[in-house]
Order: C-alpha cells, then sequence, then structure tokens
C-alpha cells in the first residue's frame, strides 16, 4: 500500500516537530532563485519596453541662465558624497557637444515641460530637440501651428516619395540590372533598348528624389539659436509634452513596430533589428533541418539497432556529456574544421579565382548552422531517445508479429509514436541555438552585415555569407557601438526581445514533455 | 518448415528495404558518433605540433612562466608577441587561473542556493507547487549567457562599485532574516503558522524576500555612515588594501551562479527524489523531522548523485564563455582577491582565435586552451554519469530486496 | 544542395565578368549615361559605418548602384586588392611593407592610398578628475610596466602625479590585443613596450568609455569618435604646450596618437578608374562625403588636404561654392 507521504497525515492532532533554521534558508534558496529569474525579467521587460514610449523634454534653467532641453535619465551621487547630479539626453549632436550632459542638481534654477517643444528624428546627426519656428515650403513661410501642421502634411508626403523611390529601385531598377547582367550576349538593339530603359527608370529615380528636395525647417535648439534643417532629412517629428497618453501609446506601438521590422542605424545605436531577427531565424531554420535527421538516426541506431551491450551504454554516456561540453569547443572545432578545413578546400576547387580573399574559407551562413547543429545534436539524441524507451515493448512486438518488417515497425509504429518527443527535443534544440553567441563569434557572425543571406539574386540563398544575430547585436551595441549609453535602450529591448523568444520556445517544450508524460508514462529503462 | 511468406516477392523486398534501412540507420548513426570524436581528434591533431621539437615548438615550461623583463620567471599572456617573432610570452597559467576562479565563485553562489532548493523541493513541497517549480527553475537555464553577461558587466557590476555597502547588506541581511524567521516562526499562533507554512513557504516568501532585499538596500547608508564613516569603499581599500573593481570576479561568480543553479538543482533533486520513499518514511515514523530524515537518511545515500550534479556544475562553469567575457575585466591576473578581474581560457579563444593566423603558434595555443576544456568538461560529466548510473542500479537493486 | 549553390555562384561569376568584358570593349552611347551595378570594397570594421553612408549617399545620386560590402577587418583588404576581387580597400591602418610588394608584384604597379579621413586616440578620465594634461613619459609609466619612453618609475597612483581628488590607485582600463586601437596605443604611447597585467581589457571601445565614467578613480584610451559627456580628454604635452586632439593638432600632425583612414585603390598609372569606383571616390572626397565623416565622430580632411588627394586621383577640382 503507498502511504500518502508526509502530506496531511496527523496534522490536526499532532504538532510537528519544528525543522530548524537550515529547512527556512533551503526553502528562501528556492524563493531567492526565482526572485532573481523574476527581477532580471522585470527589468528587462520595463527598460527594453519603457525605450519606445515618448518620453517628456524638460527645459532647465541653470543659476548661470544656462538653458539645456532634454530628457533626464540616471541620477547618481556625486563624488564627494555632497548632492547628486543627473544626465540629460540633449541629443542635437550637430551642436558639437556630444549627446549627453551632467548637470549638478543643486545648479538648477527652473525645470518645465513646455508643450511647443520637439522632437525630430533625423537621417543625418541623431535626434533633435528645440523649438519650430517656422517652416519655408515652396516659397511659403509658415510659422506657429500651422508651421507644424504643413510640416506633418510634408513628412507623409515624403514618406510616400521615399517608399515610392525605394519601391522602384527594388522593383524595377535592381531587377533590369540584374537580366542585364545575367544575358549580356543578346543582341545589341536589346542592349540598346535595356540601356533606353535604365536610363528611363534612373530619371524617374532622380525626380522622385528631386521632389523629396525643397522645404526647409527653422528651428531654434536651447540656447535660443537658429539653425535650417531641410526636410527631406527629417523622418519623423512628435511634441511629447503635448500628446495625450492615447496618442503616446500610439506612438509607442510605431516605434516598436519599427524596432521589429526596421535595420540599424547609427552605428547599431538607433533603428530596429529586423537583419538579425531575420538572421537569428535563418541560422536556426537552417541548423533544425541539419540536426534533426541525424540526430533521429543517431537516436533510432542506439536505441532500436545497436546491440544493447556495455558499448551503447558507453556510446549513450558519451553523447550525453556532448551537451556538456562547452560550446566555445564547438566554435573552436567549427572554425578549424569548417572554415578552415573544408570551406578552404571548398575555396580551392571552386572558387580559385577569387583566391585569396575567401568565400567559404571564412564564417558564413552556413558553417554557422552546421557548428550549432553538432552543438544541438547531444540535445536532439537525448530527447528523441527518451521518447523512444517511452514506447511500450508490446507495440513494436505487436506490429512485428503481424507480420511487419523492423524498417516498418519503426516508420509506421515507432516513430509516429516518438514525434512529440522529437519535437520537444527540437524544440529545446532551436532554444538553445537562439541563445547561443560564443560560437557563432568564431564561425560567421557579423556585427553589421550589409548583404542579407537571402536576396533577389541568383541564388537567392547565400550560404556563405555573414549574418547578424540577435544575441550577438546584444554584445555587439553593448561594447563595439560608438556610445554605449546610447546604445542602452536598444540593448536592453534586444536582450528582451531575445528572452522572450526563448522562454516561449521553452515554455513550448516543457508543456509538450508534460503532455508526453502523462500519455505515456515513466520511460522503460534499459 | 519454412515460413510461407519468405517466397513472397513482395516481402522479399520489404526485407531487402529493411536490410538497407538498418544498413542506413546503422551508417549514419555511427557516422555521427564518429563526428562527435573527431572534435576530440581535431583539437588534439592541431595541438600536437606545438610539442614537437622544432622552429615554433615550446616546451612545457614555458607555457606556464617565462622569464619577463626583469629576468624573473613571470605570467603573462601576450599573444600578440608571438607573432612578432619577440621573446614568448604566452603563460597559459593566469586563464588557467582565471577559468578556475571564476568556476570557483559560480559554485560557491550556485552549491547553497541549488543544494536548498533541492532540499526544499523534494521534501517539503506539495506536489502541485513542485510540478510548477520544476519548470521554473528549468527556464533560469534557459536564459541565454549573453544577457547574463550583459546584466553583469553593464548593469549589475558598476551598480555594486557604486553601491558596494547596499550590496553587501543585501548579502548579510537575508540569511540572517532567515534564521530569525526560522525561530520566530514557531512562536506565531498556529493559524498563521499553518497558514504561512513551510510546505508552501517558496511562494509566500517572495513577497517577503523582495520586501527584506528593498529594506536591506534603504538601511545601507545608515549603517554605512555608523561604521565605515559614509564609504564602505573607501574603508575596504584603507584597511585591507583591497580595490573593488566594478568588473570582478564576484559578479562574474553571481551571474556564473545564477546560470549554473538550474542544472545542479535538477540533478540534485533527482538524486534525492530516487532515494528510496520507504527509508526517509521510516525515519519519519521513528520521529525525525524531516531535515533530520534529509541530513542523517537521505543525503548519506543521494551524495554520489550530488556530488555529480556539482561536478556537472562545474563543468558548466569552466566552459561559459560570454558571461566571463562581458562581466570579467579581462585582465590576466593571477590574484586571489575576488575584487579583481580576471580573465578564462573560453573568453581568450572567442576573442582572439578569429584574428590568429591558421597553424600559427598563437591559434595552437588557443587550440589547446579549447582541448584543455574540451578535455575537463567531458571527464567531469563522464565521471559524473557514472556515479549515477551506479547508484541507480544501487536504488533499483535495494528496491528489488524491499 | 550547397554543392549546386557553388556551382551557380561561380557560372554567375563567370557571367558576370563576362558581362563586364563585353561592355568594357562596347563603345557605349556618348550621352551623359548613369552607372549602374555593383561596387565591391573589402575590408575595415572600423570603416564599415563610414563605408554604409557613402553607400547609401551614393545610391540616392545614383540609382542602382549597390555598393557591396565585406567587413572582416583591415587585414582582409590586401589579399582582396592583390587578387583583383575588389578595387577599393578601406584599411584603417597603413598597408605593410610585404602587403605593398606582394601588390606591386602582382600587379606591375603601385597600390593608391586615399586618405579619407583621421582617426585619433584619446586618452579619457573621468568627468569628475581634474586631471588637465600628461606628458609622453607619464603616460608611458601609468600604462605600461616597461616604461620604453623613458620614464623612471611606475605610476600607479593618483598622488603621484600630485592630484589628490580621486585618491588611491589608479584603474587601468584598455582594448583587447588583437583590435587596432591596441596596436596603435601600444606602438605610439608605450613606446613598443608592454601593458601592466592589471589593465581591464574590453571587448569594445565604448565599454572602455563606460567603465571610465562609471569609474572616479579610472583612465582609459578610446578612438574619438567614442568620447561623450561621462569622461574627459586629457591633452598630451609636448615640451611646455598640450596638445589636445582637436581638428587642427590632428591635422597638422601634432597629436601623437593619430591614425588615417585610407581606401586603396588597385588603380594602373595613367588609366582613369572606372566610373563606378571614380564617381564614388568623387563623391568621399567631397564636402558632402566629409560631412559624414565628420558625423560620425572623425576627423574630415582639410580643404588643402582633399584637394591634394582629388589632385592625385585626376578627380576635377572643386568648384568654389562646393568649398
Amino acid at each position: 500500500m503507498k502511504i500518502p507521504g508526509h502530506t496531511a497525515v496527523g496534522s490536526k492532532t499532532l504538532r510537528r516537530p519544528h525543522e530548524g533554521p537550515w529547512a527556512w534558508l533551503a526553502a528562501a534558496s528556492v524563493a531567492l532563485s526565482v526572485l532573481m529569474l523574476g527581477a532580471l525579467i522585470v527589468l528587462l521587460s520595463v527598460k527594453g519596453l519603457a525605450n519606445f514610449w515618448p518620453s517628456t523634454l524638460h527645459e532647465v534653467i541653470l543659476d548661470d541662465g544656462d538653458t539645456v532641453i532634454g530628457v533626464p535619465f540616471e541620477q547618481r551621487t556625486l563624488p564627494g558624497g555632497e548632492g547628486v547630479e543627473r544626465r540629460y539626453w540633449i541629443a542635437n549632436r550637430d551642436d558639437g557637444g556630444g549627446i549627453w550632459r551632467w548637470l549638478s542638481v543643486p545648479r538648477l534654477a527652473s525645470d518645465q515641460t513646455p508643450d511647443d517643444l520637439v522632437v525630430l528624428e533625423r537621417r543625418h546627426w541623431g535626434t533633435f530637440f528645440g523649438r519650430l519656428v517656422a517652416v519655408r515650403l515652396e516659397g511659403e513661410r509658415l510659422t506657429g501651428e500651422a508651421a507644424w501642421l504643413a510640416m506633418e502634411q510634408r513628412l507623409k508626403e515624403l514618406d510616400a516619395l521615399r517608399q515610392a523611390r525605394q519601391q522602384l529601385t527594388r522593383d524595377d531598377i535592381l531587377p533590369l540590372i540584374r537580366r542585364m547582367e545575367r544575358e549580356p550576349s543578346s543582341s545589341e538593339t536589346q542592349h540598346r533598348l535595356d540601356d533606353r530603359q535604365l536610363q528611363a527608370l534612373q530619371a524617374r529615380a532622380k525626380e522622385l528624389r528631386r521632389l523629396q528636395q525643397g522645404g526647409v525647417l527653422v528651428l531654434e535648439n536651447s540656447q535660443g539659436q537658429r539653425q535650417e534643417q531641410p526636410l527631406e532629412e527629417v523622418l519623423d517629428a512628435w511634441r511629447p509634452n503635448a500628446m495625450a497618453w492615447y496618442e503616446k501609446l500610439g506612438h509607442w506601438g510605431g516605434e516598436l513596430w519599427q524596432f521589429l521590422s526596421e535595420g540599424p542605424r547609427d552605428a547599431n545605436t538607433a533603428g530596429g533589428v529586423w537583419p538579425a531577427i531575420f538572421g537569428t531565424i535563418l541560422m536556426v531554420l537552417l541548423m533544425s533541418v541539419l540536426v534533426t535527421p541525424f540526430g533521429v538516426l543517431a537516436a533510432v541506431y542506439l536505441n532500436e539497432v545497436a546491440h544493447q551491450g556495455r558499448l551503447t551504454r558507453l556510446v549513450r554516456i558519451g553523447v550525453r556529456n556532448l551537451a556538456g561540453v562547452p560550446s566555445i569547443v564547438y566554435g573552436v572545432f567549427g572554425l578549424g574544421v569548417f572554415v578552415y578545413g573544408i570551406g578552404g578546400s571548398i575555396d580551392r576547387w571552386f572558387f580559385d579565382s577569387s583566391l585569396p580573399s575567401p568565400t567559404f574559407g571564412t564564417g558564413g551562413l552556413l558553417w554557422a548552422s552546421l557548428t550549432l547543429a553538432l552543438l544541438t545534436l547531444p540535445v536532439v539524441i537525448v530527447a528523441t531517445e527518451e521518447g523512444l524507451s517511452r514506447i511500450p515493448l508490446h507495440q513494436r512486438e505487436g506490429a512485428l508479429a503481424l507480420g511487419a518488417t523492423r524498417f516498418e515497425t519503426l516508420t509506421r509504429v515507432v516513430l509516429p509514436m516518438a514525434m512529440p518527443a522529437m519535437l520537444t527535443g527540437l524544440i529545446l534544440a532551436v532554444a538553445r541555438a537562439a541563445g547561443e553567441v560564443a560560437p557563432l563569434m568564431l564561425v560567421g557572425v557579423a556585427k553589421l552585415a550589409p548583404q542579407v543571406p537571402v536576396d533577389g539574386e541568383f541564388p537567392f540563398l547565400h550560404l556563405e555569407r555573414k549574418f547578424m544575430h540577435l544575441g550577438y547585436h546584444i554584445y555587439d551595441a553593448a561594447f563595439h557601438s560608438s556610445d554605449v549609453q546610447a546604445a542602452m535602450p536598444l540593448v536592453y529591448a534586444t536582450a528582451l526581445l531575445l528572452v522572450v523568444v526563448i522562454l516561449v520556445l521553452n515554455l513550448t517544450a516543457i508543456f509538450m514533455r508534460h503532455y508526453l508524460r502523462k500519455r505515456h508514462g515513466a520511460p522503460v529503462r534499459r | 518448415m519454412s515460413d510461407p511468406t519468405s517466397t513472397n516477392p513482395l516481402y522479399r523486398s520489404r526485407q531487402r528495404r529493411d536490410r538497407l534501412a538498418t544498413l542506413l540507420i546503422t551508417a549514419g548513426g555511427i557516422g555521427v558518433l564518429l563526428t562527435v570524436i573527431a572534435i576530440a581528434v581535431f583539437l588534439l591533431v592541431e595541438v600536437v605540433p606545438l610539442f614537437w621539437p622544432g622552429a615554433d615548438g615550446m616546451s612545457l615550461s614555458a607555457l606556464w612562466s617565462a622569464p619577463g623583463t626583469s629576468g624573473e620567471a613571470e605570467f603573462r599572456w601576450l599573444p600578440h608577441r608571438l607573432e612578432e617573432g619577440v621573446v614568448a610570452q604566452a603563460s597559459l597559467a593566469p586563464l588557467l587561473w582565471g577559468t578556475l576562479e571564476a568556476a570557483i565563485w559560480a559554485l560557491i553562489v550556485a552549491i547553497p542556493l541549488a543544494l536548498g532548493a533541492a532540499a526544499h523541493s523534494s521534501l517539503y513541497m506539495t506536489p502541485g507547487l513542485r510540478a510548477r517549480m520544476k519548470p521554473t527553475l528549468e527556464l533560469m537555464e534557459a536564459m541565454p549567457s549573453v544577457v547574463l553577461g550583459f546584466i553583469a558587466g553593464l548593469v549589475l557590476g558598476p551598480w555594486v562599485e557604486r553601491h558596494l555597502a547596499e550590496a553587501v547588506s543585501v548579502v548579510l541581511l537575508l540569511p540572517l532574516a532567515m534564521i530569525t524567521l526560522a525561530l520566530g516562526h514557531r512562536r506565531l499562533p498556529v493559524p498563521v503558522q499553518r497558514y504561512l507554512s513551510l510546505n508552501s513557504a517558496a511562494l509566500w516568501l517572495l513577497p517577503c524576500l523582495l520586501l527584506l532585499v528593498l529594506a536591506a538596500v534603504q538601511l545601507a547608508p545608515l549603517w554605512e555612515s555608523w561604521w565605515f564613516a559614509g564609504d564602505l569603499r573607501e574603508w575596504v581599500e584603507q584597511r585591507w588594501g583591497l580595490d573593488v573593481q566594478a568588473r570582478n570576479a564576484m559578479i562574474v561568480g553571481l551571474a556564473m551562479g545564477f546560470a549554473v543553479i538550474p542544472g545542479i538543482y535538477a540533478l540534485a533533486e533527482d538524486a534525492l527524489s530516487d532515494v528510496p520513499r520507504n527509508l526517509a518514511e521510516g525515519a519519519q515514523a521513528m520521529g525525525a523531522t524531516r531535515w533530520q530524515t534529509l541530513t542523517r537518511v537521505m543525503l548519506p545515500i543521494a551524495l554520489p548523485g550530488i556530488f555529480s550534479a556539482i561536478m556537472i556544475g562545474a563543468g558548466r562553469a569552466v566552459g561559459e564563455t560570454m558571461i566571463v567575457l562581458m562581466a570579467s575585466g579581462n585582465s590576466a591576473l593571477m590574484t586571489a582577491t575576488p575584487l579583481d578581474g580576471l580573465r578564462s581560457l573560453a573568453s581568450s579563444i572567442a576573442i582572439e582565435l578569429p584574428e590568429a593566423a591558421p597553424g600559427g603558434t598563437h591559434y595552437r595555443l588557443l587550440l589547446l586552451a579549447a582541448l584543455a576544456l574540451f578535455l575537463f568538461t567531458f571527464l567531469m560529466n563522464t565521471l559524473a554519469e557514472l556515479v549515477r548510473a551506479r547508484l541507480r542500479q544501487r536504488f533499483r537493486r535495494s528496491r528489488g530486496d524491499t | 544542395m550547397s554543392s549546386v549553390s557553388h556551382f551557380a555562384a561561380t557560372s554567375r561569376r563567370i557571367v558576370m565578368l563576362l558581362w563586364l568584358g563585353w561592355v568594357a570593349w562596347l563603345p557605349l552611347p556618348a550621352t551623359a549615361h548613369d552607372v549602374a551595378g555593383a561596387l565591391n570594397a573589402v575590408g575595415s570594421d572600423t570603416m564599415a559605418e563610414l563605408m554604409l553612408r557613402w553607400g547609401e549617399q551614393f545610391e540616392e545620386q545614383r540609382p542602382g548602384v549597390r555598393l557591396q560590402l565585406q567587413v572582416a577587418g583591415s587585414a582582409s583588404a590586401p589579399p582582396a586588392l592583390i587578387a583583383g576581387t575588389t578595387l577599393l580597400g578601406p584599411m584603417s591602418r597603413p598597408m605593410q611593407d610585404d602587403e605593398k610588394a606582394a601588390f606591386a608584384a602582382r600587379h606591375g604597379y603601385a597600390v593608391t592610398p586615399v586618405v579619407v579621413g583621421k582617426d585619433a586616440l584619446v586618452v579619457v578620465v573621468n568627468r569628475h578628475n581634474p586631471l588637465e594634461r600628461l606628458n609622453r613619459q607619464q603616460l608611458d609609466a601609468i600604462f605600461s610596466d616597461t616604461l620604453a619612453c623613458g620614464a623612471e618609475e611606475s605610476i600607479d597612483h593618483w598622488q603621484q602625479l600630485g592630484l589628490d581628488d580621486p585618491q588611491g590607485s589608479i584603474h587601468l582600463y584598455g582594448r583587447n590585443a588583437v583590435s587596432g586601437t591596441h596596436g596603435l596605443f601600444r606602438r605610439r604611447a608605450l613606446c613598443d613596450g608592454e601593458f601592466k597585467v592589471s589593465v581591464t581589457v574590453s571587448a569594445g571601445s565604448a565599454a572602455v568609455v563606460a567603465a571610465v565614467g562609471d569609474d572616479p578613480r579610472g583612465i582609459g584610451y578610446v578612438g574619438l569618435n567614442h568620447l561623450n559627456a561621462d569622461v574627459r580628454e586629457v591633452a598630451i604635452a609636448d615640451g611646455q604646450r598640450d596638445v589636445r586632439p582637436e581638428r587642427q593638432a590632428l591635422r597638422d600632425g601634432d597629436y601623437p596618437l593619430v591614425r588615417d583612414l585610407l581606401i586603396y585603390v588597385n588603380r594602373p598609372p595613367e588609366t582613369p578608374l572606372p566610373e563606378v569606383e571614380r564617381a564614388f571616390l568623387d563623391m568621399v572626397l567631397s564636402p558632402s562625403g566629409q560631412r559624414v565623416v565628420k558625423e560620425l565622430g572623425f576627423v574630415a580632411l582639410s580643404p588643402s588636404a582633399l584637394m591634394a588627394q582629388r589632385r592625385a586621383l585626376g578627380l576635377p577640382a572643386l568648384a568654389r561654392e562646393e568649398r
């Protein structure tokens, strides 16, 4: 008979003896671990998501009459211990003073948040904080609210023009050029025709570009100095202090979407992470394609085909232990064998013309995926084996008794039953691969990949190209960007994105495993 | 008598297909396993030329230390000097030391927390809570190390450097508060006691701990000004000559401890749960508390399993790259102070290998480092696995006996 | 799957070469014709952002032209130039003699260096640190223990520099050994000596700035474009004079820790550059191109240096209003 543990036996009648302080410390260690995890996630969420909220602009006047417009970022105690200083993001890099300014708080004479302060996002020199004085558009000079409305109107037009031009380049000009590159041997008339068409398209593109010009903003910075800003370089404009909460929310959503859908700007300190998301997904997909068949094959061999002797047990232990080998070692292997070894040979055989600059002999998408496939192989093998061992022997015996061959038993009975386990393994592998950075640094990740590995150029998927990766983007933006403080919000947001992706993958795996255990019970141990 | 189906052509083709498939699976499986062996072989083959007596042959002693400018033996890792052909000063000793130091600090953080958590969840937790808590702790393991490194190196490290007193206060106050709680709990009225029971402590302690941490941080300036003249950092430096660096071994240890906890926890919890229930129940029937059951009965039995859990954790800590790279100062020092920076084998490989010329001495030295990591973790894990396998066998036998 | 793509890529390359040859042979129509096609560049990652920005600007002027940039470090430029796979090789250090010799041996003429901007290393301290200047010996004595620049004893405490505000030991921050910044500082500031072991080594310059900004006792060296309000730059004393990393000093070569940003061009003597490359360099060496240099925190060329570079490449002089 099973005695129901030590849950509620006689707790009413008997006073249980006291457990002493150690038991409480043990309980606290669980709580502390969970607390650390929670704190980490909360920190990332708050810092990562707050970044996109349009923060209030302050106009601060110092005791010496100096005026500063900026967003307060953080506060520090001064070294002597008396008073605090505050870091303001003052933007306006073109003023020559950098985008940060430390102000000691006792020196602040006044601190206001006027409604007319504007934030401009520009293509050059980053963000601008200040006031909009006037807009000069088609010979007219508008001031006041009219200027703001005219500017908003014009910004929308500019956006449309920019998109039209991009579309023209992407859909018409580049395909034409590519066709001309691909079919150079057609007749001269054809060539001239193409040439003329290209000229027409380029003229159209230039026209679209010309239409963007004109339009100047007259701006005033915190010092009251006027400056002129060509409107075409302005990407977005808003007045954070005058926005209602729902407008802010809308703005927040827009910024978040930009972050997810655009490429990085300003040396990875602004813009979005789309190429990194894309690179991560592509690499992980390729890795899954590589790791699944081999992992399943190895697991099936170990569990179904091989003689279950001492050797198999040793091999199984070996495979399991590979999961514990540091990932950097796999990176070293990938660099030495895949990149320098195999890649070098491929270059010698196929790309002799471009040597010594390497094609496959340098890190790239293919080698990164292969390295990570190797790294996650044990995960898939172990999970698949666990799934296989859960399948009761009588299922196999039944199939064999009905006259199925071993192969048929395998493909029709065993593998379908083990499918969820394999999927779990694969998801765990993907989660591990998505968060792994160290080996990628050796085999093909890049801080900036101007050319994505997939594009309209034959053969469309460029396995030799370098790619961007979310995890590496965190490392790069936090250490290599031109200004860590400026990159920090973006790093938080990227870290949050990565953590969310990985947590979702892991939770899926956990739920699947839970469901499996319920359905199939404990594994049959060998 | 022969099987009537064996003459059937369809059956024969099926048989052939079966044999072919088996062959393929075998080939594939063995191929995969060979690839795995190839890693070790590759590293060995690339490293061996380092020790050949020849142009770039290095003696074992040069890997340890080399005479510096003053003529005394120095432990310096100066790989860029190798390519310039100047005196080779490429001692792996500081890197080995840094690797060990980081791992040790990680384990100091992780072992008590992980083992405590394992003990609590295998002994006290209600099954329902446990079924939720285990996956939650598993999520900790899934945290990408680059994120942990970022938080440790760029957020936590500088914060601790600025707020040393607050950090110390949290570390000291938490255990003290827990002991006070343990003593005070029995004085609580019984209904409250039952409501705030040890079984669900992991849940209701969460907000308490949060409050405690906040209180500790708030109180820190007070006692800092009472006892340390308002600046603990200054005091530590003048009293003990210790200089607190923002990127130090303790921060690395904390971040890496976070990464290692779930691994140790899961295995240790398994080891404790594998202990036959009847032993624990017997002890409790004799009037032992659960904690006494743990220390006197379960722990001795599960000790090898717990030991293997720690070994696997050590393996992970030794090879962790991004956390050390981002949170440590990467200065190849050989000091024992936990407040100095350090540099590990793995992070050296990550930064330097892409720039090292393949086939050169620097390249081979880094591969030697990789080989060392590989062998160390592989040995650790194999040992741990063997211990666990043996333990499991023993349990099965003991279960069979009863 | 991959061998197919190799084959395809090779054949694509051959086809492209054929096309290029055919186009070169064909007399083009006399009408002003915009260039189209790809512009290849292989080289420095320090200059990656710069090249990308130029590429963007170039594409605006000439729709359909793509800059194909391979970023793999300065060391990757010479092999690509020598092999002829690219005509442009951005580098953040000058080519070494053996690399130049290899180029000349392969092509029969020397490689053309084009200076497109300058980068400087600055020594930074925390923003609250009052330190104004350091001379070369002090700098060496702070960062190295080999004292190759002639200092007498190592400087480990702020008191040794006559300061009493940041008390205690000096915390050193620097870059990892494989970075160009580390190499430049070691050669120029340490007189080819060796750094102290206690230098906290960061994988990036921005991290050095952040660390010094957090540490009142810190001192570090970073690229000029990484300066921000968290840190203060320290002048290098040269005799009685302080040399600050300001534009004039950098242009005149007074400041010791400067390096040129270069694009190496494969250009046979007496032959004009291909149209695309020519147009690209024309834009780079124009005021609008130099604005990008300035915007990214590097130092733009002086007008006279700009003219000299243009003349050397056979580009037309800039119109007065363009200057």
